[in-house]
């Protein structure tokens, strides 16, 4: 099970950009994780108002800062064998680390972004595994993305303004512990959430490794915290 | 189509006559003439401007304007203020300034909810509803440069009110507290992240057809001079965004006299977007001010 993908699960991700992972993380690991976010959560809210208020954050979500040096729950769900073990193959075992977002976007009117790629083509394989850390209703903010958008010979996409009416797009509601990974060539959004309950997640970040993609010192704070040799790679430590 | 200079500021010295509040680069005998600004106009071949109220919110410090919008009544539109302690009832207010003035709207500097994203927003309890009601009533604009802090606010009033016209100063970016400083020509500086949180906030209003913004006031944002290279994402974040059918120019007259001149300032779109079509084009240097703001036809 947490092996890596079948032939099946190579296909989809080549030809759609993206995989559904449900009960990628449960239990106990679920349930730490879910504490980590609430605790987080209230104990840097002060500040980040305060950033609102100077014009260096936005209203409409809302990161845990610097979340790799306050829980090692932070660390532990970027390496989850249940959807890494994809990572790792679809980079050809070389990943690195670039980040996550430990987010929160409040209820709003409509959606904090807009459909885009993350990056071009020209950028190595970039990608994103996006964590649900409470049930996320159809209409509650959930992901979504157009499957086959991030190969090269795709589109024209365009930033409609309304996001329902992006041709071909599939929306991805789940239960907590839901993991959706995709290629951030392709299009993707945060649907509008018209329910009672902000969305929680975690997007976790990856990318095909590069020569000095990871600045000398970058993850140096948790550097206790790395203690496999695997790990230490895939931040950049060794 | 015209050419339409969607946001700037006249005064006079201050007189009984036409009495205004000082300030740093609002001395009380400088004076920024409309006929000045005719002047410059010409020059750039621009036909008609929005003039904004500035130096008090007064009904009697509006009286220049007035006197302005008056004498060329083709020619000008205008934008009033309104007391802060009038907030809870400007109906009478908004209504004196407007009744057949050619003041169509009424510029904003907050909107007053929670400060949490997170508590309920009920509309109803925000400082400016009265204002947006009333403006919904009469088929007025609104003209927003609110603080950071408001910046997400505007969302669920917008929603509530699809009828009022709402114009976005100043490319959509909302100033911080404490980020403001003056430079050297007594401007203000508004210290902006490169990244900035109104992607996030006011550029998300571009799904409402209600909403247009103005590319203006770079000079206040950028780190560049002219043409202000380092918004040029940003200008293209607007046109993909809302579209040139709801984007508008302006130059801040009279704060850009100087530095860089009125005549760059009328060049700053084909400088910095030089890949529009001619009807992008044309819409931004007047179409969409003219539609949207209901300019009248030049005699």
């Amino acid at each position: 099970m947490d092996s890596g993908p079948t032939p099946a699960e190579w296909k989809q991700w080549e030809e759609e950009g993206y995989l559904v992972f449900e009960d990628a993380i449960r239990g106990e690991m679920l349930d730490r994780l879910q504490k980590a976010f609430d605790h987080w959560s209230a104990a840097c809210k002060e500040e980040w108002l305060d950033r609102i208020a100077r014009g260096e954050a936005a209203a409409t979500f809302y990161d845990i800062p610097n979340t790799l040096e306050k829980d090692d729950v932070f660390i532990d769900i970027l390496d989850q064998p249940r959807y890494f073990q994809y990572v790792k193959a679809f980079t050809g075992d070389d990943v690195i680390v670039i980040g996550e977002q430990v987010r929160t976007a409040p209820l709003w009117p409509t959606s904090y972004t807009g459909w885009h790629p993350d990056v071009p083509h020209s950028h190595p394989l970039h990608i994103k595994v996006q964590v649900y850390v409470n049930d996320v209703e159809p209409g509650g903010g959930e992901f979504a993305f157009v499957p086959g958008s991030h190969r090269p010979d795709a589109g024209p996409y365009h930033r409609v303004k309304n996001l329902a009416a992006m041709p071909g797009h599939k929306r991805f509601a789940g239960k907590a512990g839901t993991a959706v990974m995709f290629n951030t060539y392709g299009w993707h959004v945060a649907m509008e959430n018209h329910t009672r309950t902000p969305r929680k997640s975690i997007i976790l970040i990856y990318e095909k490794r590069t020569p000095d993609r990871i600045a000398e010192g970058r993850f140096a704070s948790i550097a206790k915290s790395l203690d496999t040799p695997e790990r230490q790679r895939i931040f950049g430590l060794a | 189509m015209p050419r339409i200079d969607a946001h700037g500021h006249v005064f006079t010295r201050v007189s009984p006559e036409f009495p205004r509040e000082t300030g740093g680069n609002t001395p009380p005998d400088r004076e920024e003439t409309v006929e000045k600004l005719m002047a410059y106009m010409a020059s750039s071949e621009i036909d008609q401007a929005m003039l904004v109220q500035m130096g008090g919110a007064t009904p009697a410090h509006h009286a220049y304007v007035l006197h302005c919008l008056g004498t060329y009544p083709d020619r000008f539109l205008g934008i009033g203020l309104i007391p802060e302690d009038v907030l809870p009832s400007p109906q009478e207010h908004m209504d004196r300034l407007t009744d057949g003035t050619g003041i169509v709207g009424f510029r904003l500097g907050l909107v007053g909810g929670p400060r949490d994203p997170f508590e309920k927003a009920d509309v109803r309890t925000f400082r400016t509803y009265p204002v947006w009601k009333h403006a919904a009533e009469k088929d007025l604009v609104l003209w927003l440069y609110v603080r950071a802090a408001d910046a997400h606010l505007i969302a669920y009033l917008v929603d509530a009110f699809p009828q009022v016209r709402v114009v976005l100063n100043h490319m959509g970016i909302c100033p911080g507290e404490g980020k403001g400083t003056h430079d050297r020509w007594g401007r203000p500086q508004i210290d902006t992240p490169s990244y900035n949180p109104a992607f996030h906030t006011t550029i998300r209003l571009c799904k409402y057809e209600n909403v247009t913004a103005k590319l203006s006031g770079h000079y206040a944002f950028s780190k560049k001079p002219y043409p202000y290279q380092d918004l040029d994402g940003w200008n293209r974040a607007l046109l993909t965004s809302f579209g040139a059918d709801r984007i508008m120019w302006a130059t801040d007259f009279p704060w850009i006299y100087e530095e860089p001149g009125y005549d760059k300032l009328a060049k700053l779109v084909e400088e910095s977007m030089p890949d529009l079509k001619p009807h992008e084009y044309e819409a931004i240097m007047g179409g969409t001010a003219k539609r949207f703001l209901r300019f009248p036809d030049l005699k």
